[in-house]
């Protein structure tokens, strides 16, 4: 199971399409919500600008967890994070909104979900 | 203490989100036939353009906080990345792109972003203005301590109240250079600005058939250790 957190509904589908089998949330207490029932995702793609609490709060929570820790996090922002190192919140990549294609998404999907 | 909330960053921020939406619903559209995929490819070049000039707003608007470093540059590789990037589009567009390097000096002082901004402004501005089927040209070549990259079109001339501004170094504002869609200037607008912070001069030269625009960058002096 791949996680997708986007609170733009289109945007989330895409990326859930593209993802192949994926569960949208539109924000990151749903998703939290989900991990606690049990379902821990092999892969999440993760919006930063989220409704609520945002990306980084979400990412905080993932890694205080040793059930979550290890996830691998694709951040999946309009922002531009370029400079910075995400690594110590297990993300593996950050895909821009701007040129993202699902070739890139279903790339990441079958080496870190498959 | 308050944090003033800037509108234009704010504005920037709302177009660009469903821009990027658009550009993933057409690229999701896979395995279409080749004239669905003419349009499709059309789509997502229409919307990388416009999340493109968003971004160059916001960048405009952040100039002033000098995030962007000045660093030696090579300004070739610079230059095949923007012609890269609009090739398909003067092809699509009937459009012919000649490219034309005769610079000895390989570095020259820049914001490698920024100078993308500039060359990449003054191009889809030449494919804009040239007719059908005519060619636009980049050059780059050497002019005494700088680096010269000029992009020629085959257009209407350039209204003399334009040509005063650019020459003058700084565009003030978008100036409209005709009456039809996408002729609002704002692609020199941001040229100009970009331009400007990288202490590099713009201008332009007015032709009977067209219109030279040109950004004179300094030459780096790491380029006499090669």
């Amino acid at each position: 199971m791949i996680f997708v957190i986007d609170d733009d509904e289109i945007m989330a589908e895409c990326i859930a399409n593209a993802a192949g089998d994926a569960k949208v949330f539109s924000n990151a207490i749903e998703a939290m919500n989900e991990i606690v029932k049990g379902n821990i995702p092999k892969l999440i793609f993760l919006d930063i600008l989220l409704d609520g609490p945002d990306g980084f709060t979400f990412l905080n929570e993932m890694i205080s967890y040793d059930d979550t820790a290890k996830i691998p996090v694709v951040i999946v922002t309009s922002l531009d994070l370029s400079d910075k190192d995400l690594s110590v919140y297990g993300v593996v990549k950050v895909l821009s909104k701007d040129d993202m294609t699902p070739k890139d998404i279903r790339a990441l999907v079958k080496y870190y979900a498959k | 203490m308050d944090v003033e909330v800037d509108g234009i960053l704010v504005a920037a921020h709302e177009l660009k989100a469903p821009l990027a939406v658009l550009r993933q619903l057409a690229l999701s559209f896979e395995g279409v036939g080749a004239k669905d995929e003419r349009i499709r490819d059309e789509m997502v070049s229409v919307s990388e353009r416009a999340i493109r000039q968003v971004n160059d707003l916001t960048k405009v608007r952040r100039l002033e906080d000098g995030l962007f470093v000045m660093e030696p540059v090579a300004v070739r590789p610079i230059c095949d990345d923007v012609t890269r990037e609009l090739m398909h589009l003067f092809k699509y567009n009937k459009r012919d792109l000649s490219i034309k390097y005769s610079n000895r000096s390989q570095l020259v002082i820049a914001n490698r972003e920024l100078l993308h901004g500039v060359i990449y402004n003054f191009l889809l501005n030449a494919m804009h203005y040239s007719g059908a089927e005519t060619r636009s040209e980049l050059m780059v070549k050497d002019k005494n301590d700088r680096v010269r990259v000029v992009v020629r079109d085959f257009g209407p001339e350039l209204p003399t109240d334009v040509w005063r501004e650019m020459n003058r170094g700084f565009v003030e504002k978008p100036t409209s250079i005709a009456m039809r869609p996408g002729s609002s200037g704002l692609g020199l607008f941001i040229a100009s600005k970009f331009s400007h912070y990288m202490n590099a001069e713009v201008g332009a030269i007015r032709h009977r058939d067209g219109t030279s625009f040109y950004v004179d960058l300094m030459k780096s002096k790491q380029a006499s250790l090669f």
